[in-house]
């Protein structure tokens, strides 16, 4: 049975509609200000690591790439290292530095061929697939082109641990 | 369900009572359309406050970021400019409401006995929202925010024997630099804020002791008694809800300005104050030499002192405004005086011509994509490409944005390259040439 509008029940009703009406048209904007900042993935861009020449052929080699890394309204250089080697085809293969396992790094052994992850003897071969050790993938591999003589590549870092190259 | 929560609260805190301690309160003479600034006012604060807090979430409180932030805050954070803007013109609404408020005051004698306490309190409200304004003005660390600040400074170092001390406890140093932004930021946010908090509470605390003031007519005062809710309850909220959407159209459409970032070697900015610190600056300016002392400590003094005694100075307890001539002139004269000096100010600085920021920021990418390479303006540049000395009479934007964006579409054969920018660095490109008209020079 609806209830008797009474004058004294308009008012409160209607104080209501407004006090909510501003809570509402607030919220969006405020939520949407605060939250969609925090969601938005980072769009790492393609950076460049240098001439292309300087990779051997099947001769894994440690490349540094500077890139720019924006931080909110900040942009400052972060320094990492990957792995990279030309293959017979002219095709270039790099690596993420991390060791699949826990996040270590690891090394190339020229002598035995093998990519050695020293803190759990974690080995790899030259396609990145797992030789031995407790590794739960292959090395990951990080998108790469070359334009004119330049390698660009973008950096990515992945989860550690888990059979599944999934990006952090 | 909902009714069942709220009937269950209300029993465990036993809430009846309260809610008729808070809402019955009687208004003599009843609910009236006048009674609203003060609450308004209150709304406002609230709002303030809001905005505030988020506006804090991305803000940086140092020289090297704060432009930035704002400006990140401003143009890359959804709704960064409507919050901004909000907590912009809120400011400006709340100098309004407040001005509004203590006319009201002033008209129905309202100061006058037993809420002698009420107007002082108010008064001590009016100092603190004007440090509000004073020390929110320079966060952005735009232009416009550093030289103001300058000056205000500078102003308060004219007081006798301490102005230095006092200069330097402001900007906390020798210069307005690193310092005075932190401790600016942390009145603005963290120590403002408590002491209007505790100021409103005991405004409303006094007023809740010796009760609203009511009609200056007796009769009409005694003759209705009408509780707070719902019907001021409501004319409050009808007047919070019209200011809210005038807040929000004028945020929405109206951004708050960001000049460019703060330069210290930079000498020719004219700093102009914030409106509700225009007729001041502008009485400031006939007080020279000797004599700006006067204006910069002397009547501000008095101004402050004669606010605080205004419940003392009359001498009967009459509240009708006929019957108070001398109090109405004096009140008419000051408004006269505020209204002229403000008048005079809007005239004199609508006359500065104000450069775009955008402008400059689109003559810095020009420069920098070397497009001089091959365009010539007003003789300087290579003259491979079209002369742009007067571009923006012959383009608009549209096309100026669609040719940067790719030439070709345009000017078929053209060799020029398509201009890789951001949106925003493209509008600044395009406002730099519209800004390259004959009458300009």
């Amino acid at each position: 049975m609806p209830e008797e509008v009474t004058r004294r029940s308009f008012f409160g009703k209607a104080i209501a509609a407004i006090a909510g009406s501003i809570a509402l048209i607030l919220s969006v904007p405020i939520l949407g200000y605060t939250i969609l900042p925090a969601l938005r993935k980072r769009e790492e861009p393609w950076s460049e690591v240098g001439p292309v020449t300087q990779l051997e052929m099947n001769q894994p080699k440690e490349l540094e790439v500077v890139r720019s890394v924006s931080s909110g309204w900040m942009k400052a250089a972060s320094v990492r290292s990957i792995w990279a080697f030309r293959k017979p085809e002219g095709e270039v293969v790099v690596y993420s530095p991390i060791c699949t396992h826990l996040g270590c790094g690891y090394h190339w052994d020229d002598q035995k061929k093998k990519f050695l992850c020293p803190c759990h003897n974690s080995s790899f071969d030259l396609n990145g697939q797992v030789l031995g050790g407790p590794a739960p993938r292959p090395l990951d591999a990080l998108p790469a082109k070359v334009e004119g003589d330049r390698l660009y590549v973008v950096y990515k870092e992945f989860k550690s641990g888990i059979s599944r190259k999934e990006e952090i | 369900m909902m009714k069942r929560i709220s009937a269950w609260i209300s029993k465990r805190l036993n809430l009846p009572p309260v809610l008729h301690h808070l809402l019955d309160e009687k208004i003599p003479g009843g609910a009236s359309w006048i009674y609203i600034f003060g609450s308004v006012t209150l709304f406002l604060f609230l709002l303030q406050a809001l905005t505030g807090m988020f506006l804090a979430i991305y803000y940086a409180p140092t020289p090297d970021h704060a432009y930035e932030s704002v400006r990140f805050i401003q143009e890359e954070i959804p709704f960064g400019s409507f919050i901004r803007g909000l907590h912009h013109w809120g400011a400006s609404a709340m100098m309004v409401m407040i001005g509004l408020h203590i006319l009201q005051v002033f008209l129905y004698g309202a100061f006058k006995a037993p809420r002698e306490m009420m107007w002082m309190v108010g008064g001590f409200l009016l100092i603190l929202t004007l440090s509000f304004g004073f020390t929110g003005y320079l966060l952005p660390w735009d232009q416009k925010a550093y030289w103001a600040t300058q000056v205000g400074i500078n102003l308060v170092g004219t007081v006798p024997w301490i102005g230095g001390a006092l200069t330097r406890i402001l900007r906390g140093g020798g210069d307005l630099g690193a310092l005075t932004l932190s401790r600016f930021f942390a009145v603005h946010t963290l120590f403002l804020p408590w002491l209007v908090v505790m100021m409103i509470a005991l405004h409303l605390f006094i007023l809740r002791r010796v009760g609203a003031a009511g009609p200056w007519d007796k009769k009409k005062a005694e003759a209705v008694s009408e509780p707070f809710y719902p019907r001021q309850v409501f004319m409050d909220a009808v007047a919070m809800g019209v200011m809210f959407i005038v807040l929000v159209v004028l945020a929405a459409n109206v951004p708050a300005h960001l000049a460019d970032r703060a330069d210290p070697t930079d000498t020719t900015f004219r700093p102009v104050p914030e409106w509700y610190y225009l007729f001041y600056y502008q009485f400031l300016k006939y007080f020279e030499g000797r004599f700006e002392i006067v204006a910069t400590f002397v009547i501000p003094l008095l101004f402050f002192g004669i606010f605080f005694a205004i419940p003392f100075l009359g001498r009967r307890w009459e509240r009708i405004p006929v019957k108070r001539p001398m109090a109405m002139i004096l009140g008419g004269l000051f408004l006269v005086f505020v209204f002229t000096m403000l008048g005079l100010a809007v005239k004199e600085t609508a006359s500065i011509v104000v450069a775009d920021p955008a402008i400059a920021r689109g003559k810095a990418i020009y420069a920098k994509l070397a497009c001089a390479g091959c365009h010539r303006i007003q003789g300087e540049g290579a003259q491979v490409g079209p002369d742009l000395s007067y571009e923006g009479d012959k383009r608009d934007k549209t096309w100026l944005e669609a040719h940067f964006k790719d030439p070709q579409s345009l000017s078929p054969g053209s060799f020029m390259p398509s201009v890789r920018l951001s949106e925003a660095e493209l509008e600044s490109l395009t406002r730099y040439m519209l800004s390259l008209k004959k009458e300009a020079r």
